[in-house]
């Protein structure tokens, strides 16, 4: 490539091929991050809602917005076509092995019963089934809100935790909602359960598992206590029966039953919100595209400029060739050669770049960021289209060059 | 692939006007009747911007005149369109320039190949041909050489060689000696020479130097775009 070049050093030559492949590198990279990671987020999403064992979640607005969670969860229980209502409560404890200080967890409050129904395919495999929590309804403890009676006192523990601090099954474990040893409740660690590995982030892998109740006591968020919630929970997860579950109106059906028991709360279709998440992934990807167009567009204008520069630095060169008699579409070709040569690098430099970078956020990223990152989906259709997208478009950058090079006037080129 | 024959080329009325960025039109030329036979060599001499060049170009069809017609064996060229002016030029012509102007990214040898290039000779017989051209003006073993690497004699003869590779009929030479010694000067002139005879070629060369103009047969004057004299001689 590259075999103008009377009018200009060699040197220039590269600065400006370089220029040129860095800008198009740029302008391709940025899709095909956004694209990509954006997709992945998304796809995850879907695949986690796709995965759930629940149809229905009951949610409110703040932290531990719900109360009354073990009642509301038996009324929606008692719904047609419900098979679990799961309140979960998830409250970051800390946690004392018999000696050392306390190590900060997540602890997930659940009724052992209603919470195994809720896990999803992927879900279910790692947790015990029953889990080992002693009163699986949870209501001994609970009591009709009164927290009088035995509390199990048992805990799970997630793998990851259990290997981290060495915890085996059968040992001790305190538990308070702060760092204070004097305030920690020893528990029995009952077993432990898997985490997904693509949650394993520090939060989402030192995780704990326990009776609602025992958590709503230790976290304040119990009757009885100065709390202004009671029997609090953040979301109650409602599965349905299998034939519910496939027919949108049952479904929206149920959703509505379940709605009028609890009129303050969101009651959300995980359908609906499929729908919602591929709707708002479509408008982002449009946004994405929308901004990569953008990049792209100046990409391909650095490019054209820097073929326009090329003929007018090389109109000699030109000239040469057509006083020798060589055809117009020769000198059209291989400016057009150069343009595709140019763009084509750009786009390859710009995808590997582009995946070069989300590899690094994956493997060195921080929080949600590395989390993206390794969610990111590369599909090899969408990036042979961008790199063909690229050299479509190249051409019309090359047009711009090869108009001037075709109206170069051979006499005035060669005095 | 055989010498084109050198066309009988004729002016007739054939005048070059220059406008574009200029107050008034500039004749170049102004009405020149002239014919040249097949295989003569023909200086052309006069002071700078009597329209030297101007004629040049219109004989070798990179130029269209303002009026008037060129003929190449009686068929008026010099109005076609740029494409077939081009194919002439490819197939028929010879350009030998004073600053020789060969592509600085290109070796010798695919100098001299790029109009073989352009009439789609194939790679082998380009090559073949290319490298015997080379070795014809004595430039043998300098074919991977770049322009910056020759001296201006072996440049300008890469340029011969160049002009020579579609096997022409008519080569024209404008001051193809203009950047060169003597030594260098002398050796491409009769270089050309004897190419010409070789091939019968029509040979037009313009030129300031009296000497140059010496070796041709016939000598053409130009004043203030006309041709003022055009005499024949040994």
């Amino acid at each position: 490539m590259m075999r103008f070049g009377f009018g200009s050093s060699l040197r220039h030559l590269r600065i400006q091929q370089v220029l040129a492949v860095a800008a198009v590198a740029t302008a391709v990279a940025l899709p095909v991050i956004l694209v990509s990671v954006g997709g992945g987020v998304s796809a995850h999403e879907l695949t986690s809602l796709e995965n759930a064992g629940y149809q229905l979640v009951v949610s409110a607005s703040g932290e531990h917005g719900i109360t009354s969670a073990h009642n509301l969860s038996a009324q929606i229980l008692g719904l047609g076509s419900v098979t679990a209502a799961s309140p979960v409560l998830s409250v970051a404890v800390d946690s004392f092995l018999a000696t050392g200080g306390p190590s900060p967890v997540l602890a997930e409050g659940v009724i052992p019963d209603q919470f195994t129904p809720t896990l999803g395919p992927a879900e279910s495999g790692l947790f015990p089934n029953p889990l080992p929590l002693g009163d699986p309804t949870d209501l001994v403890h609970f009591a009709n809100g009164t927290y009088a009676g035995r509390a199990s006192n048992d805990v799970l523990v997630s793998s990851p935790l259990a290997q981290a601090d060495g915890i085996a099954t059968g040992a001790s474990l305190w538990l308070g909602p702060t760092a204070n040893r004097s305030q920690a409740v020893e528990y029995n660690v009952t077993g432990t359960f898997g985490v997904p590995l693509t949650a394993l982030g520090p939060t989402g892998a030192f995780a704990i598992v326990l009776p609602l109740s025992n958590l709503q006591v230790m976290s304040g968020l119990a009757v009885g206590t100065n709390a202004t919630a009671h029997d609090a929970a953040d979301t109650i997860e409602i599965s349905v029966t299998g034939t519910a579950a496939s027919d949108p109106a049952t479904l929206d059906r149920v959703r509505n039953e379940v709605q009028r028991l609890v009129p303050f709360y969101f009651v959300g279709s995980l359908d609906t919100e499929a729908q919602q998440l591929q709707s708002a992934s479509g408008v982002l990807t449009g946004f994405y595209l929308a901004l990569s167009s953008v990049a792209l567009t100046v990409g391909l204008l650095f490019l054209a400029l820097v073929l326009v520069r090329r003929v007018e630095s090389d109109r000699r060169s030109i000239g040469i060739r057509r006083a020798l008699g060589l055809p117009r579409r020769w000198i059209a070709r291989e400016i057009v050669g150069d343009g595709l040569t140019l763009a084509v690098l750009g786009a390859v430099f710009g995808v590997g770049g582009g995946y070069a970078i989300v590899e690094v956020l994956a493997a060195w990223g921080s929080g949600d960021v590395r989390l993206a990152a390794q969610w990111a989906i590369f599909d090899p259709g969408t990036l042979l289209a961008i790199v063909v997208g690229i050299a479509a478009l190249s051409l019309l950058a090359s047009a711009v060059a090869t108009r001037a090079a075709l109206r170069v006037d051979i006499t005035e080129a060669l005095r | 692939m055989s010498t084109v024959r050198a066309p009988a080329i004729e002016l007739r009325g054939v005048e070059r006007t220059y406008r574009a960025g200029l107050p008034e039109a500039v004749p170049a030329l102004r009405d020149i009747d002239w014919s040249i036979a097949p295989g003569e060599f023909v200086s052309v001499e006069g002071p700078s911007g009597c329209g030297k060049t101007t004629l040049l170009n219109l004989l070798g069809l990179l130029d269209a005149p303002t009026a008037g017609e060129v003929r190449w064996d009686g068929t008026p060229v010099g109005n076609r369109s740029d494409r077939e002016r081009a194919r002439l030029r490819l197939e028929g012509v010879g350009f030998i320039f004073q600053r020789f102007y060969l592509l600085p990214t290109l070796t010798a040898l695919e100098n001299v190949e790029l109009p073989m290039r352009a009439l789609r000779v194939p790679r082998a017989e380009r090559t073949r041909r290319a490298g015997e051209l080379l070795t014809e003006v004595g430039l043998h073993g300098k074919e991977r050489a770049f322009p910056h690497q020759l001296s201006g004699g072996e440049e300008q003869r890469v340029a011969v060689a160049r002009a020579l590779a579609n096997r022409p009929g008519l080569l024209l030479a404008d001051e193809p000696t203009g950047e060169l010694d003597s030594g260098n000067a002398g050796a491409i002139l009769a270089l050309l020479e004897k190419v010409r005879q070789d091939r019968e070629a029509t040979l037009v060369l313009v030129t300031h130097n009296p000497e140059v103009a010496g070796r041709a047969r016939r000598h053409v004057t130009m004043r203030d775009g006309r041709i003022a004299l055009d005499v024949r001689g040994a």
